[in-house]
């Protein structure tokens, strides 16, 4: 019995529905979260990462299915569940007249198990902070001192909604690291996030949600593999191309910008791009990158930039969904 | 809960700014209370049991109609009647007038009967009287002014108007603290998702609302100390009954006005519609509870909506306990009418809380 405990996964979620009325955030979705892993879920706002975090939390009910957490049965043992695991909101403020000793210690003292207040800022590298307010905290700061928040417990799972959202990139590289060195000491990971480079980087597995629905569940490395291209190619031309000469290119092709409405070639577009620019996803066969050099040489139009990259998690979410990751 | 108690408690004393306001509203109207005259003279209420019915005793009653601060009640009532109402604060002055009052071959005296609560005007009115009745008296036969009126003085404690408008001043400081404290604190604490973040520790609900309730009473007993200390060492009013008996009282009105707030908090979308919410519950409150006078006076049915008010009970029964020393569990029946208050709001803001 004891062995089958251990086995457990730290999370099951199968089938689970969420509706709202008549609007259904969460459409039919199982996965498992292994113990000790970093489990990421990606998709953009109104995907339903929020909505399945806080069934997995306590904080709402399911509609339909059922979700495990440590082994334990989430509505029933809804109390237990939240002494053992740890959470950090997407957004949550502290109690403004308390400093960050006394906020963890008051947390602290609402579960059975603590961790003292001076370790987990040590932790979190706050410790100068200890007499401070939240207020008082940068941003990077304030989200440092949320995930030292949900360690408050020594919890076995910590669930983070959207941890870096709205940090500058240093900050966020900070805060990569604390969730390594949390994951590192045996806690497993659940984060939600809509940015590609944080779920490559952070997580051993990546659920991909849009719509509610679940679309993909693997390692990063998998889901890329598992596309058919393997390689995009962006091109940027002098003039617009024909809809025949991008068809002859032999892959499928996205136009970023076309031009046609406005001649003033090389200058930049609304989405950042340049003008009569095209996007292109190869797959991994050298006749087909030649293929469509030679497609291009025929137009007898001018190539005035080239950039061939191996195809990301963008690429992977663009093929599942058909739309870019949104905000 | 002790845990959260005291952090909570530490976060009121550190939000200096709130208590500070919380605070001023009642001590000023304490301060313009006491600054003003408000006892004053005034106006006096008196009946009249006319037992002789005679020309002497009719002109006796028209000329007392004359007297512009005295105001003749058309109430008729026996002797003990109004006796105990001179006792009880209900009425100014008695007179009695006797039957022999109309034969001038004896020599009567009318009876003027009143309490110790007001000496300035006692002295206003007996003299007034004694003045009158000497005058129709002397008209009808030669008598001995000395002997034309006997005074009847009921001694009781000196209470006078600050003392009544220092507990209805008390009640309303409380209320309004309690309503609009709690109503704004729960909406910013919504607002700013720390309720949300609450939920996800295995925090028992009631502890959450035991801890904002204990808190919250023991800012109302400071503040309730320190509005009685104002009152009664600066500017002169009286508490003569026990002193923990009318903090219990404000303790279990501050219960039912915390309920008032949680419910007003789950409505409210923001700190500020809480705030405008708390005023607009506690405004009608502090105008019909008879925080500054009886509500007898009121006109139509707004009597009787006053009495469904939490305020009333909880300002008769200090005034009870307070002014007239009753022991506590003689107002059992207003602390009856709070009790149903606090279950009743106490099941609304259970029913309508929020955490999100």
């Amino acid at each position: 019995m004891i062995f089958c405990a251990i086995m457990e996964p730290a999370v099951q979620v199968e089938n689970l529905v969420k509706r709202f009325g008549t609007f259904t955030a969460v459409d039919g979705v199982t996965f498992a979260v292994e113990r000790g892993e970093v489990f990421g879920i990606l998709g953009p706002n109104g995907a339903g990462k929020t909505t399945t975090l806080e069934i997995i939390e306590g904080l709402q009910k399911p509609t339909e299915g059922r979700v495990s957490v440590l082994g334990l049965d989430i509505q029933s043992k809804t109390s237990e569940v939240k002494a053992r695991i740890g959470v950090q909101l997407q957004a949550s403020a502290y109690y403004d007249y308390l400093n960050l000793t006394e906020i963890l210690a008051l947390l602290g003292s609402f579960y059975p198990k603590k961790t003292a207040p001076g370790t987990l800022l040590e932790q979190v590298g706050l410790s100068d902070k200890a007499v401070s307010r939240v207020g008082e905290l940068s941003g990077g700061q304030k989200q440092r001192f949320a995930v030292a928040a949900s360690l408050v417990n020594n919890p076995e799972m910590v669930v983070l909604d959207e941890p870096t959202t709205g940090l500058d990139p240093q900050a966020r590289r900070n805060l990569w690291s604390l969730i390594k060195e949390v994951n590192q000491r045996g806690v497993t990971v659940v984060l939600t996030t809509h940015s590609m480079d944080e779920a490559e980087l952070l997580c051993n597995r990546l659920a991909i949600m849009d719509h509610g629905q679940l679309l993909a569940v693997d390692t990063p490395r998998n889901l890329v593999n598992e596309l058919e291209a393997s390689y995009a190619v962006k091109l940027t031309m002098d003039r617009p191309m024909t809809m025949a000469q991008l068809e002859a290119l032999n892959g499928r092709v996205e136009v970023l910008q076309s031009g046609e409405q406005d001649d003033s070639a090389g200058e930049e577009g609304e989405n950042g791009s340049t003008k009569n620019t095209y996007l292109l996803r190869l797959a991994n066969n050298p006749s087909a990158l030649r293929s469509m050099l030679d497609e291009i040489a025929k137009t007898g139009l001018g190539l005035e930039n080239l950039q061939i990259t191996p195809v990301t998690l963008e690429d992977v979410f663009l093929e599942l969904t058909g739309t870019e990751l949104r905000d | 809960m002790v845990a959260l108690t005291l952090a909570n408690i530490k976060m009121m004393a550190r939000n200096r700014q709130a208590i500070f306001w919380a605070l001023f509203f009642p001590l000023m109207l304490v301060v313009v209370f006491g600054l003003f005259d408000v006892n004053g003279v005034g106006s006096a209420d008196v009946v009249v049991i006319d037992e002789s019915e005679g020309p002497n005793s009719e002109l006796l009653l028209e000329r007392l109609n004359e007297i512009e601060f005295l105001e003749l009640e058309s109430e008729k009532l026996v002797f003990s009647e109004a006796w105990d109402k001179v006792a009880a604060g209900d009425l100014g002055y008695l007179i009695v007038i006797p039957a022999s009052f109309d034969d001038p071959t004896i020599n009567t005296e009318v009876n003027l009967v009143y309490s110790t609560r007001n000496p300035d005007r006692n002295q206003l009115v007996d003299g007034a009287v004694r003045n009158l009745v000497s005058e129709i008296q002397s008209a009808s036969g030669p008598v001995v002014p000395a002997e034309l009126l006997m005074a009847d003085v009921i001694d009781v404690p000196e209470v006078d108007y600050f003392d009544n408008v220092l507990l209805g001043l008390l009640g309303l400081g409380i209320m309004m603290n309690s309503i609009i404290s709690i109503a704004v604190r729960i909406s910013t604490f919504r607002n700013q998702s720390i309720l949300k973040r609450l939920l996800v520790t295995p925090l028992p609900i009631w502890k959450f609302f035991a801890a904002e309730i204990t808190a919250h009473v023991l800012l109302a007993l400071v503040q309730a100390g320190i509005i009685l200390s104002l009152g009664v060492f600066v500017f002169g009013g009286h508490v003569y009954g026990n002193i923990f008996w009318v903090l219990a009282i404000t303790a279990l009105g501050s219960v039912v006005f915390l309920n008032i707030g949680f419910i007003l908090s789950a409505w409210a979308k923001s700190p500020a519609a809480a705030s405008g919410m708390g005023n607009a519950v506690a405004m009608p409150m502090m105008f019909l509870g008879g925080a500054f006078f009886s509500t007898a006076a009121l006109p139509w049915v707004l009597p009787e909506v006053a009495q469904a008010l939490p305020l009333t009970p909880m300002l008769v029964a200090l005034r009870e306990v307070a002014i007239e020393s009753e022991p506590i569990w003689e107002t059992w029946p207003y602390l009856a009418a709070m009790g149903a208050w606090v279950v009743v709001t106490a099941a609304g803001a259970v029913k309508v809380f929020k955490f999100s």
